[in-house]
């Protein structure tokens, strides 16, 4: 099955370039260059991922990623001109689950987009414990009891990374790898930003947390199960 | 340096007698005020003296005169009546009515002079009968006065004659006054030298109290003229001081503070001097800043616009570069070319981006916990195959940092893969050496190289931005220009250090210096910048350390991962 790709670009020559960069790998691409069409060309299109510039006219790229993420956890990869603190963490705090800067070389692109689309294969256990969650890897559910907790792909594969070796702690650059598929060092302000966003979700109280765990200097790891 | 420039003005401590002398000296030194009153002081103390003493001296003198002038009228009253009482009691020689007599001028020399320091003496008889002799006083006795007087009297019988004497006063001391000499007559009898002495301590008590009064008038003045002076330049040294702690302020970058202006007089017209300048100066530097900000926004902005197109070659240059088997020779070249010099722009792009983050100064250092001594590890590793390529030896020798600082790793790693790069392109194809130490105060990393080196005066110029010390150096691995810039930017940045020491012919050596966490480099870093081994004493050196994950050494120290 071929992968449908969402590219939300204002640069028609970008654009185009990537989608021949993508059919070339033998992806589906979609293009919106229009940020206020680009929620609703989402909607009708449904595709396994979105390609979003961060500047667009019309809305940027952080309010349609907000927008998104609301309805769905469709990975997201944010394409960016500037790699400055303020934009790249906002991007991922809205839920992009990766960013590439401009220019980025076609492999690495179609490299983060297949890593994105395929998550890599996961822990021998069907059914994994951490704290008070249960994680039914094949299923892709997380519960608190009985009631399930709504996870973005990436959420989940990150936090079936932790659960599956309780006892490991995971640097960042370990989570990089294992999680964005990073094999060299990157940025660890997407681990960090991600913790966040999945504590702010399993977690009972964000501030003490007891499912994901710091180790600190070191990274983190699962927390016991109870 | 704008704080004590500002405190000199102010005067100096006066807590302690023993600083007295210090201060006033200092005082002296920087206090006008302090100084113009300390002259006016000494030049209306030295007038007053001067008048206080002309003017004791004349009052005396008019005193003395006076008196003295009162005194002979007195004298010359009183000889004169007690002569007329002589005169007209003149009856024979006998001795019962001459006594009487005698007593009768006595008493009213006594009344007529109004002193009772009179002293009479039988100078020379004239009958052959009783003379009444000579009388005299308890205070005043004939003994007291001088031959010269006594001569002077008897010469001229009708002058009278004067001198001043001391009069004793039993334990008392003496007082000053003047003693008259008379002659008197009695007719037929004998003459008499008369003397009445008066006494003038009333008259050194006025004078006394009149200097007194003078003395005090005198010091009342200097106090006065003293206090006024000083108040006075207050008025005109508490403006300058003003003016010039303000100046201070505006030097240290405060650019809005101004000076008060009072009125019209020239020290409000050197207020608004001030201002006027205060203001062009402010003016100036807002544009300055503002042409500054402008210009940083530009670069920024063109570097990010030039983004996106280069990404759409840079993807299409990859893509014709995957296929350049397929091509002609001639083509595959030129895709080749452009491809790498798609990438030398990219990298140029990315530098001169990074450069403008560093002049807005909007960078912010991501601070964790890392070994240097493993960072640097890495490194090397990652510049093995590069090294290789330009047969070049890689060397690591780490005897410390191998604990954790605060430091952005990614900065870090950044400064060290340009050093080292560079050290493998200028190294000449010998032996690179990177060391990793540390102190208490700081973790350093420096790296050596044995090659072509550079003039000093060229190695000042290492971090100037797009600097190159031979500009028809070969560029083999294609450095930015811009890239020992950053690395400088990212050694401030971190509140460390980094130096180059440079020879020709002998090769250079850079030394990044960062401080423990929160402190600042202290006395001399963890490595010398300037290297002591030759390349002869390299053998000496340290193997290469290999490290294990947990950032102390492993024993297999075997070379090249």
């Amino acid at each position: 099955m071929t992968s449908r790709i969402l590219v939300v670009d204002d640069d028609t020559a970008l654009a185009e370039m990537i989608g021949i960069v993508l059919r070339t790998e033998g992806f589906d691409v979609l293009f919106c260059a229009d940020g206020a069409l680009a929620v609703e060309e989402w909607r009708s299109s449904r595709p396994d991922l979105v390609l979003l510039d961060l500047m667009l006219p019309g809305m940027d790229g952080i309010e349609i990623c907000t927008r998104i993420r609301a309805e769905s956890g469709v990975p997201v990869i944010m394409l960016t001109a500037r790699s400055d603190t303020a934009d790249v963490v906002r991007g991922l705090e809205v839920g992009a689950d990766d960013y590439m800067v401009k220019p980025f070389n076609p492999k690495e692109l179609v490299a983060r987009i297949r890593t994105r689309l395929r998550p890599a294969p996961q822990a021998t256990a069907e059914v994994l414990r951490v704290g008070d969650l249960t994680i039914d890897v094949d299923a892709h559910e997380v519960r608190r009891g009985t009631a399930p907790i709504a996870l973005t792909p990436l959420e989940f594969q990150l936090l079936v990374a932790l659960a599956s070796k309780p006892q490991q702690v995971f640097s960042r650059e370990m989570l990089l790898e294992q999680v964005w598929g990073y094999h060299y060092k990157a940025d660890t302000r997407l681990v960090n930003v991600h913790v966040q966003r999945l504590r702010a979700k399993v977690e009972l109280d964000p501030d003490n947390p007891r499912i994901v765990m710091t180790v600190r200097g070191v990274g983190y790891r699962a927390g016991s199960i109870s | 340096m704008i704080a004590t420039s500002a405190t000199r003005l102010r005067p100096a401590s006066w807590r302690s007698p023993r600083t007295w002398p210090d201060a006033l000296e200092v005082n002296w030194r920087r206090s006008m005020r302090f100084r113009a009153t300390a002259i006016t002081l000494a030049a209306t103390s030295l007038a007053v003296l001067v008048i206080c003493v002309i003017m004791g001296l004349v009052i005396r003198n008019d005193l003395f005169e006076a008196r003295k002038d009162e005194a002979l009228h007195n004298a010359r009253v009183a000889v004169a009546q007690a002569q007329r009482v002589v005169d007209a009691g003149v009856a024979g020689d006998d001795r019962a009515t001459l006594t009487n007599l005698w007593n009768e001028a006595q008493r009213e020399l006594g009344r007529a002079s109004s002193s009772n320091l009179i002293v009479g003496n039988l100078a020379q008889r004239l009958g052959e009968g009783y003379t009444p002799l000579g009388f005299g006083s308890l205070q005043l006795t004939y003994q007291q006065l001088s031959n010269e007087l006594r001569t002077r009297v008897q010469k001229v019988p009708t002058r009278q004659a004067w001198q001043s004497i001391a009069l004793p006063h039993g334990d008392r001391p003496a007082s000053a006054g003047i003693v008259v000499g008379q002659m008197l007559t009695i007719p037929d009898v004998a003459t008499y030298d008369i003397y009445i002495a008066y006494d003038f301590s009333d008259a050194d008590d006025t004078l006394l109290f009149v200097q007194r009064t003078l003395w005090l008038a005198g010091l009342t003045l200097i106090a006065l003229i003293g206090g006024i002076s000083w108040l006075v330049l207050r008025s005109v040294s508490a403006p300058i001081i003003e003016a010039a702690e303000t100046s201070a302020r505006l030097a240290a970058g405060d650019l809005g503070v101004r000076l008060p202006v009072h009125g019209e007089d020239e020290l409000a017209s050197l207020g608004r001097s001030f201002n006027a300048m205060a203001d062009s100066i402010e003016r100036q530097i807002k544009e300055l800043a503002e042409l500054s900000l402008v210009q940083q926004r530009f670069v920024s902005d063109v570097s990010h616009e030039l983004r996106t197109p280069l990404t759409t070659i840079r993807l299409a240059s990859e893509m014709i570069n995957d296929q350049k088997d397929d091509f002609d020779p001639m083509t595959a070249r030129t895709v080749e070319l452009m491809h790498t010099q798609v990438h030398r722009f990219e990298t140029l792009l990315a530098d001169l981006l990074e450069i403008s983050r560093y002049d807005a100064g909007s960078v912010q250092l991501e601070v964790e916990a890392t070994s240097l001594a493993q960072l640097a590890e890495e490194m090397v590793d990652q510049m093995r195959p590069l090294a290789q390529a330009h047969d070049t030896e890689l060397r690591m020798v780490a005897p410390g940092g191998y604990s954790p600082v605060d430091m952005d790793p990614r900065r870090v790693r950044r400064v060290l893969r340009n050093l080292v790069g560079n050290a493998i392109e200028h190294g000449e194809g010998r032996p690179v050496v990177v060391t990793v130490d540390s102190n208490q105060y700081a973790v350093a990393v420096g790296v050596r190289d044995f090659g072509l080196g550079m003039r000093p005066e060229d190695a000042e110029h290492v971090f100037d931005r797009f600097w190159r010390a031979d500009p028809s150096r070969k560029r083999t691995i294609g450095g930015t220009g811009l890239g020992l810039s950053i690395a400088l930017g990212d050694a401030q940045l971190h509140g460390g250090t980094l130096q180059v020491w440079s020879q020709l012919g002998v090769g250079s050596n850079f030394v990044l210096t960062v401080p423990r966490s929160g402190g600042e480099i202290t006395g001399q870093g963890p490595i010398p910048l300037e290297p002591e081994e030759a390349l002869a004493d390299l053998g000496t050196l340290t193997q290469p350390i290999r490290l294990g994950r947990d950032g102390a050494p492993d024993d297999d120290g075997e070379e090249g991962r």
